[in-house]
C-alpha cells in the first residue's frame, strides 16, 4: 500500500540545488553600458515588474485554494447600499465640506480686491481696516466650518466602516458548517485581519477625503472661472493636459499597491515563522536557511517596491509640469489680458493664488482615488466569502427518535477519490461504539457523516428517520455533537464560552454544567466569577480548564448522540486521564461514537469498528473481534503483550 | 551611496558575509542616531533635492511680484518674457527634483525599514532558542512590521523638514529685504505657529493611542472567531460572539470618532492660525503700501508667501509628531537588538563523539550508544526537561517581558514599570549566561556539552521536542530543509514516519504547498512529518519527545517498528509511555520525580516493577476507572 501513495515521487522530486534565485538576473540593473542601453534595461525591467505586478494580482483575485473573491461591482453595490442608508448625513458632510471649500475659496479674492484698491487709489487706501476684518471674519468662519466638516467626515467614515467590518463577521458566522470543517483558516485570517486593516483605511479616510477633494476641486475650478474666464481657460486646459498619465498611473498603481502589500504579508509569515520556530530553527540548523529566506523575501519586495517608485514617478513627471506651468500660463495670459484692458490686477492676483492653490486637492484626489482602488480589492476579498453557497436547507420535518443510523455511506474530497466507499453502521442506542483504523483510512469523515457536517455523495445518515442534513442547525446541534482536538477558548466571559449551543441559558443551568465537568471550583476563584473575560490575551487557562469548558459546552448542548473525534490526542496523557474521568459522567446513557487512537478507549468500548481504506472490515465488541483474530486482534496484543 | 535593500550582516555570523556594523542600543535616542548616521550621505543628498523641489513655492511668488511690478504695471515686455522665462525655468527645476527627491527618499525609507527587518531576523537567527525565553514573539514581530516602518517615515520627514526649512529660511530672507517688519513677521510665525498648535497634540495623542488599542482589540476578536470558527459553527454561538464583535466594533468606532474630532480641532486651529497669519501680513503689507515703501508687486509677493507658509508648517508639526513616534519604536527595536546570546564558545572546544555514551547526572540517566532506548516517566513535563538537558537547551522556565506596554499609565508611573521590566529582563539574561558558563551536567563520551561549540553539539543530537515546528513550503522543504537528500532517502524517511499520506493527499506530491506551520494538515499529519524530518536529518543521536502522541495505534505500531529498524546502530531516545514504542526498545528507563528509578527490558519490567506497570499499562489502568 505504502508503495501506491508514493507512486508519482519520481515525477515531482526536484532536485533544488538549481533553483532559480529568488529575483531573475534581468531585474538587477546592468553595471555597464551607455545612458541609451541602461534606459532600455530600466525600461525592460519596469516591464517586467509590472507582468509580476499583474500575475499576483490576478492570483489575488483568482485564489487556487481557499475562499472566492467577488466582483468589483459587488464591492460598488455594498458601498452604494452603506451610503444610501445614510442619506442625511452625507448630505451634511457635502454641504459643510462645500462650505469650508468655498470659505477658503472667498479668500483670494478677497486679497485680489485689496490689491485692486491699493493699485487704484495708491497711498491714500481707506477701509483697509474694514477689509481686512472681513478677511478675518472669512478665516474665523472658514475654520469652524473645516470643524464642522471634519467632524461629519469622521462620524461618517467610522460609521461606513463599523458596519462594514460588523456585515464582514456576520457573514463569517454564517459560512456552511461543511465548508468551515474542511477548509483551512488561514485565509479567512488573512481577510480578517490585513483585508478588514486595508478596508478600514481607505473607508474611514478614503471616502470621506476624496469628497473633499473633489469639491474642492470643483469649487475652485468655479472660483475661476467667475474670477476671470480669460486667466482660467488656458490654466484649466494645462491641467488637464496630465489626464493621460493619470488614468494610465490609476489603472497601474492599484496592482503594483496589492503586489507591495503582498510581498510585505510573505516578509511577516516567514518572519513569524522563524521566530515561533525559534527552537526548531536552531535545533536543525536552519538559522542560515531563514535569514536566506528572509532576505530573499525582502528582495522580492523591492522589486514590487521599484515598481510602484518609477510608476509614481512617471506620473510625478507629468503632474508637475501640470500642476506648475500653469503659473506661468497665468503670468504671461495675465500681462497680455493685462495690456488690453481685459483683466485686473486684482483678477491675476487671485487666478495666481487659485492655480497654486490647486494642486493640493488634485493631488489628493489621485492618492485617493488609488488608496480606494486597493481598499476595494481588499473589500472584494471580503465580500466574497459572502458568495459561498449555502450547503443544506433545512426541512421542516423533525427527528422522531434518537436512532442514527448510516446507510450506503460514501464521500470523496476530491472528485473521483471516495474515502467512504459504502459503509452501513447503525448505533444502537446508549452504546458506545469506537472506531479505529490507521490515518487516512476514512474514519474521521466517517464521523463527520455522522453528525451531519458534510452531505454524503451517496447514502443516507438519518436520525430518527430525517437526514442530519436535512434538519435546522440549532436542531441539529441539540441531536449530534461532533467533538474534535480544538478546544478553542474564545475571548468572552466563561458564560460566553459555555453557553454556545443553546444561547439564552440561565446562570444555574451554566453553573450546573461547571460543576459536572469540575470546573465549578476554579471558575468560582477568578475575579469575577462567570464574567471573568478568559480567551487568549486575557486570563488564561490551563489545556485541562479549557478542556473542561469545551465539555461544559457539551453538556449545556445535551445531544443525545456525540462524535468524538481523537477528542483527547493533543493533550498529555495525564491530563486526558483525568478529563476521560469527567467525561465519563458527561457520556451517562447517551450514544457514542469514539473515533480513537488510544487503544484502551477501544477497549472499553461497547463495540469496536475497525475501518480499513474506507470500509468497516471488522465490527464487534472487543471480546468478539479478539476471538475473530483479525486486525484488531493482532494490535490489541502488540499493545499489551 | 546605499541603495534597497541594503546588505545587513549583522548579528548572526552563520552567513559568510562580511559583518556590518551592530547598531547603538545605548538609548533610543542614540539608536536613532545611529539609524540615520547609517545613511548620512543619502538624507543630506535628498535634504537639498527637497529644497530644489520647493524652488517654485520659495521663488515663484518672489518671481511674480517683479514681473507685477516691472512686466504687467511697468508695461515692459522684454522684462515680463524675462521673469516669465525665469518662472519657467524654476518649475522646471522643481518638476526635476520632485522626481529626484522622491526617488532618494524612497531609498532612504525602504534602507531603514529593509535594514531593520533584517537586523530582527538576524537578531532571532542568532539568539535562537534563548530569545522567547526573554521577550514576547509579539514584540518582536511589531519591531519588524510597523516599527521599521516608524524609522523609514523619521528618514523621511527629516529630509523633509530640512527641505523646507532651507525653503522657509529663504523666504524669511526674501521677505527681510523688501521689508524688516514682513520678514521678521515671517520669521517668527512659524516657530510661533507650531508652538500653538503642539499643546494640541497630547489629547489626540491620547485619543489616537485608545483608538488603536480597541482596534487592535477587535482584530483578535475577529482572528478568534475565525480561529474557533468550527465550534461555533459544529456548536454554535455565533450570535453571542457576533454580539460581543458588534459590541467592540461599536467601542471601536466611537474611540475612533474622538480621535477624529480631536484631529479636526487641530485642523481647524491650524486653519484659524495660518488665515491670522495671513490677515497680518496683509494688513502690515497694505501699511507700507500706504507708507510707500513697498510696490504694488511687492504686496503680491507677500500674498503668495502667506499662502506658502502652511506647508513647512506642517511638515514641522510632522517632524515633531513622528519624532516622538520613532522614540518609542526605538525603544521597542533596542530592546531586542541589546539582547546578546548567553553562550560563550570555550576556548578549546572538545570534539564530540556521538557514537559514544550519553549521560545526564541530574537524572542518573546513562544512554548506551547505538540502541534505542525509551524514557518513561508518568509526568510528561520531566522527560520533556530530560530531553531539554541532553540536547543542551535552556528550560522555558520564564516569562518573557515585553519592553513597551500599552497599560495606560503615563509619565512617572510608565517610566518606573519601564525600569521593571528592563530590570526582569536582565535579570533573566543574567540567569542564562550563569546557566551557560557552568558545567552543563550532561557528558557526551566523558566531555561536558558546555566543553563543545554550541553548533557541534547541535550537529551530534538532535533533539525533536513536542513545540517542533512545520514551515510554510514544499513538502520536499519540509521533509529536506536543508537539500541534502536523494529522492530515495526522503522517501525512506516519510516510510518510516508513516506520513505517505501526507504526499498522497497533496496533488502535487514532493512539491505541494503546506501552509504555514503546516496549518492544513491534521495534527497527527503535522506530527508525522516532523518525524520524517526529524529521521532524514540522519543525527548520530535521536531524542524524540512524545513522537507520536497525536497518531493512532495503528500507525503508531507501525512508526515504532519502523524507527527502531532505520535506527539500528545509532543512539535514538524516545519518550513516551506507549507499549507499542515499549515493545522495540532496547532499553527502558522508568523515571521517577525526574530520576532514573528503574531500567530494563519491557517485559521484565512489565512483570517485576509495579511502578512501571502503573504508568505503562495503561488499558488495565482505565479499565478499573471505568467499571
Amino acid at each position: 500500500m505504502s508503495t501506491d501513495l508514493l507512486a508519482t515521487s519520481a515525477e515531482t522530486w526536484r532536485d533544488r540545488s538549481n533553483d532559480p534565485p529568488a529575483i531573475p538576473d534581468e531585474l538587477r540593473p546592468p553595471q555597464h553600458g551607455g545612458v541609451r542601453e541602461r534606459g532600455r534595461a530600466l525600461r525592460q525591467r519596469h516591464d517586467l515588474r509590472r507582468q509580476r505586478a499583474e500575475d499576483v494580482y490576478e492570483a489575488s483575485r483568482n485564489p487556487v485554494r481557499g475562499w472566492p473573491v467577488s466582483g468589483n461591482h459587488a464591492v460598488l453595490a455594498f458601498f452604494g447600499d452603506l451610503v444610501r442608508s445614510r442619506k442625511r448625513s452625507f448630505a451634511l458632510l457635502v454641504l459643510l465640506n462645500a462650505l469650508a471649500a468655498a470659505s477658503a475659496l472667498v479668500v483670494p479674492r478677497l486679497l485680489g480686491a485689496l490689491v485692486n484698491r491699493v493699485q487704484s487709489q495708491g497711498a491714500a487706501v481707506d477701509g483697509l481696516d474694514r477689509l481686512a476684518l472681513t478677511v478675518v471674519g472669512v478665516v474665523v468662519l472658514q475654520a469652524l466650518f473645516t470643524f464642522g466638516a471634519q467632524r461629519t467626515s469622521t462620524h461618517f467614515g467610522q460609521d461606513l466602516l463599523a458596519s462594514a467590518r460588523e456585515y464582514v463577521v456576520g457573514t463569517i458566522l454564517r459560512l456552511p458548517i461543511g465548508r468551515v470543517e474542511g477548509a483551512s483558516t488561514g485565509d479567512l485570517v488573512t481577510r480578517v485581519t490585513r483585508d478588514v486593516g486595508t478596508m478600514a483605511r481607505s473607508v474611514q479616510w478614503g471616502v470621506p477625503r476624496l469628497l473633499i477633494s473633489l469639491l474642492t476641486v470643483v469649487l475652485s475650478v468655479v472660483a475661476m472661472l467667475l474670477n476671470s474666464l480669460v486667466l482660467a481657460l488656458p490654466a484649466l486646459v494645462v491641467f488637464a493636459l496630465c489626464t493621460p498619465a493619470v488614468r494610465t498611473y490609476l489603472r497601474r498603481a492599484p496592482k503594483a499597491y496589492i503586489t507591495e502589500g503582498a510581498t510585505y504579508s510573505r516578509i511577516n509569515t516567514t518572519l513569524t515563522e522563524t521566530v515561533e520556530g525559534a527552537r526548531t530553527v536552531e535545533a536543525l540548523g536552519l538559522s542560515g536557511r531563514r535569514v536566506r529566506a528572509g532576505g530573499d523575501d525582502i528582495e522580492v519586495s523591492a522589486q514590487a517596491e521599484r515598481y510602484g517608485m518609477t510608476l509614481r514617478n512617471v506620473l510625478f513627471a507629468a503632474l508637475n509640469g501640470a500642476f506648475q506651468v500653469p503659473q506661468v500660463v497665468t503670468l504671461v495670459v495675465g500681462a497680455y489680458g493685462y495690456s488690453r484692458g481685459w483683466v485686473d490686477l486684482g483678477q491675476i492676483t487671485a487666478a495666481m493664488l487659485y492655480v497654486v492653490a490647486l494642486s493640493e486637492p488634485l493631488d489628493a484626489v489621485i492618492g485617493e482615488v488609488d488608496r480606494l482602488q486597493v481598499g476595494a480589492a481588499s473589500t472584494s476579498r471580503l465580500l466574497g466569502i459572502a458568495e459561498v453557497a449555502p450547503d443544506r436547507e433545512a426541512g421542516d420535518r423533525l427527528p422522531d427518535g434518537v436512532e442514527l443510523v448510516g446507510t450506503d455511506l460514501r464521500f470523496a474530497y476530491r472528485e473521483g477519490h471516495d474515502v467512504l466507499h459504502g459503509v452501513d453502521l447503525r448505533l444502537r442506542t446508549g452504546e458506545r461504539l469506537a472506531v479505529v483504523g490507521p490515518s487516512g483510512s476514512g474514519k474521521s469523515t466517517l464521523g463527520r457523516l455522522l453528525s451531519g457536517i458534510n452531505r454524503p455523495r451517496t447514502g443516507t445518515a438519518r436520525v430518527g428517520g430525517v437526514d442530519l442534513v436535512d434538519l435546522p442547525l440549532e436542531v441539529l446541534r441539540t441531536e449530534v455533537a461532533l467533538v474534535t482536538q480544538e478546544h478553542h477558548v474564545f475571548i468572552g466571559t466563561v458564560r460566553d464560552n459555555v453557553v454556545l449551543a443553546r444561547e439564552d441559558s440561565d446562570d444555574d443551568a451554566v453553573r450546573a454544567a461547571l460543576r459536572a465537568v469540575g470546573a465549578q471550583a476554579w471558575v468560582e476563584r477568578l475575579p469575577e466569577g462567570l464574567d471573568t473575560v478568559i480567551g487568549s490575551g486575557r486570563q488564561s487557562l490551563t489545556p485541562a480548564q479549557a478542556q473542561q469548558v469545551a465539555l461544559a459546552r457539551l453538556i449545556i448542548a445535551d445531544p443525545h448522540t456525540l462524535v468524538l473525534d481523537e477528542a483527547t490526542s493533543l493533550i498529555d496523557p495525564r491530563t486526558a486521564r483525568t478529563l476521560e474521568g469527567s467525561m465519563n459522567s458527561l457520556l451517562e446513557g447517551r450514544t457514542v461514537v469514539a473515533i480513537a487512537h488510544r487503544l484502551h478507549t477501544a477497549h472499553d468500548a461497547d463495540r469496536i469498528a475497525v475501518v480499513l481504506d474506507g470500509r468497516i472490515v471488522e465490527l464487534g465488541s472487543h471480546d468478539e473481534l479478539l476471538d475473530l483474530d483479525g486486525e484488531y486482534a493482532a494490535l490489541w496484543r502488540a499493545w499489551t503483550s | 551611496m546605499q541603495d534597497f535593500p541594503p546588505r545587513i550582516a549583522t548579528f548572526f555570523t552563520g552567513t559568510d558575509d562580511a559583518p556590518t556594523p551592530d547598531p547603538d542600543t545605548r538609548s533610543p535616542a542614540s539608536f536613532l542616531r545611529w539609524v540615520i548616521g547609517q545613511q548620512k550621505a543619502l538624507i543630506a543628498l535628498s535634504s537639498l533635492c527637497y529644497a530644489l523641489w520647493f524652488l517654485p513655492s520659495t521663488l515663484g511668488p518672489w518671481i511674480f511680484g517683479r514681473a507685477v511690478d516691472q512686466g504687467i504695471v511697468g508695461g515692459s515686455t522684454t522684462a515680463l518674457v524675462g521673469w516669465a522665462a525665469l518662472l519657467l525655468l524654476v518649475v522646471m527645476i522643481g518638476s526635476v527634483f520632485g522626481i529626484v527627491s522622491h526617488t532618494l527618499v524612497v531609498r532612504s525609507w525602504l534602507v531603514s525599514l529593509y535594514g531593520t527587518l533584517e537586523m530582527v531576523t538576524r537578531k532571532v537567527a542568532q539568539m535562537g532558542h534563548v530569545l522567547p525565553r526573554r521577550s514576547p514573539t509579539g514584540e518582536v514581530l511589531s519591531v519588524a512590521s510597523s516599527d521599521s516602518d516608524e524609522f523609514g517615515a523619521l528618514t523621511e520627514i527629516l529630509a523633509r523638514t530640512v527641505g523646507q526649512l532651507v525653503s522657509y529660511l529663504t523666504v524669511a530672507f526674501i521677505v527681510l529685504t523688501m521689508s524688516w517688519q514682513l520678514g521678521l513677521l515671517t520669521l517668527v510665525a512659524a516657530p510661533v505657529l507650531v508652538g500653538a498648535a503642539l499643546p494640541l497634540l497630547r489629547p489626540l495623542h491620547r485619543r489616537q493611542q485608545v483608538e488603536r488599542s480597541r482596534t487592535s482589540d477587535l482584530t483578535s476578536m475577529a482572528t478568534d472567531i475565525v480561529a474557533g470558527l468550527r465550534i461555533l459553527r459544529g456548536i454554535g454561538g455565533e450570535q453571542t460572539f457576533g454580539a460581543n464583535y458588534d459590541r467592540q466594533s461599536q467601542s471601536a468606532r466611537d474611540a475612533g470618532v474622538a480621535a477624529g474630532i480631536w484631529q479636526a480641532v487641530v485642523e481647524a486651529v491650524g486653519v484659524l492660525l495660518s488665515g491670522l497669519f495671513l490677515v497680518a501680513l496683509v494688513w502690515t503689507g497694505t501699511r507700507e503700501v500706504q507708507s510707500g515703501s513697498l510696490t504694488v508687486g511687492e504686496l503680491v509677493t507677500f500674498l503668495g508667501y502667506g499662502l506658502f507658509m502652511v506647508g513647512p508648517i506642517r511638515t514641522f508639526f510632522e517632524f515633531a509628531q513622528k519624532g516622538v513616534r520613532s522614540l518609542v519604536s526605538a525603544r521597542k527595536a533596542i530592546a531586542i537588538f541589546e539582547q546578546r546570546p548567553p553562550w560563550r564558545d570555550p576556548a578549546e572546544p572538545v570534539a564530540l563523539d556521538g557514537t559514544a555514551a550519553l549521560h545526564d547526572a541530574a537524572s542518573g540517566l546513562t544512554v548506551t550508544p547505538r540502541i534505542l532506548t525509551v524514557v518513561v516517566s508518568g509526568v510528561p513535563e520531566q522527560s520533556a526537561a530530560l530531553a531539554d538537558r541532553l540536547g543542551r537547551y535552556l528550560p522555558a522556565d520564564t516569562e518573557p517581558v515585553a519592553a513597551e506596554e500599552e497599560d495606560g499609565t503615563k509619565g512617572r508611573a510608565a517610566r518606573r514599570a519601564r525600569a521593571a521590566r528592563a530590570e526582569e529582563r536582565a535579570r533573566i539574561a543574567a540567569l542564562d549566561e550563569e546557566r551557560a558558563r557552568q558545567e552543563w551536567g550532561v557528558t557526551l563520551g566523558g566531555v561536558d556539552l558546555a566543553r563543545a561549540n554550541l553548533d557541534d553539539v547541535r550537529r551530534q543530537v538532535l533533539v525533536s521536542d513536542t513545540g517542533s515546528q512545520l514551515f510554510a513550503g514544499t513538502l520536499q522543504d519540509a521533509v529536506d530543509p536543508h537539500g541534502r537528500l536523494t529522492r530515495e532517502q526522503a522517501e525512506h524517511a516519510l516510510r518510516v514516519a508513516s506520513a505517505e499520506d501526507v504526499y498522497d493527499a497533496l496533488p502535487e506530491g514532493w512539491q505541494g504547498q503546506l501552509d504555514e506551520r503546516g496549518r492544513g494538515l491534521s495534527g497527527g499529519q503535522r506530527q508525522r512529518v516532523v518525524l520524517a524530518r526529524a529521521i532524514a536529518a540522519d543525527a548520530p543521536v535521536l531524542v524524540l519527545v512524545e513522537p507520536t502522541s497525536a497518531v493512532d495505534a495503528h500507525t503508531e505500531a507501525r512508526i515504532a517498528e519502523r524507527v527502531a529498524e532505520t535506527r539500528r546502530g545509532r543512539t535514538t531516545v524516545v519518550t513516551t509511555v506507549s507499549p507499542l514504542w515499549l515493545h522495540h526498545a532496547d532499553h527502558v528507563v522508568l523515571l521517577h520525580d525526574g530520576t532514573v528509578v528503574a531500567e530494563g527490558r519491557h517485559a521484565d519490567l512489565l512483570s517485576d516493577n509495579d511502578d512501571y506497570r502503573r504508568v505503562v499499562a495503561r488499558a488495565l489502568d482505565d479499565e478499573e476507572a471505568v467499571r
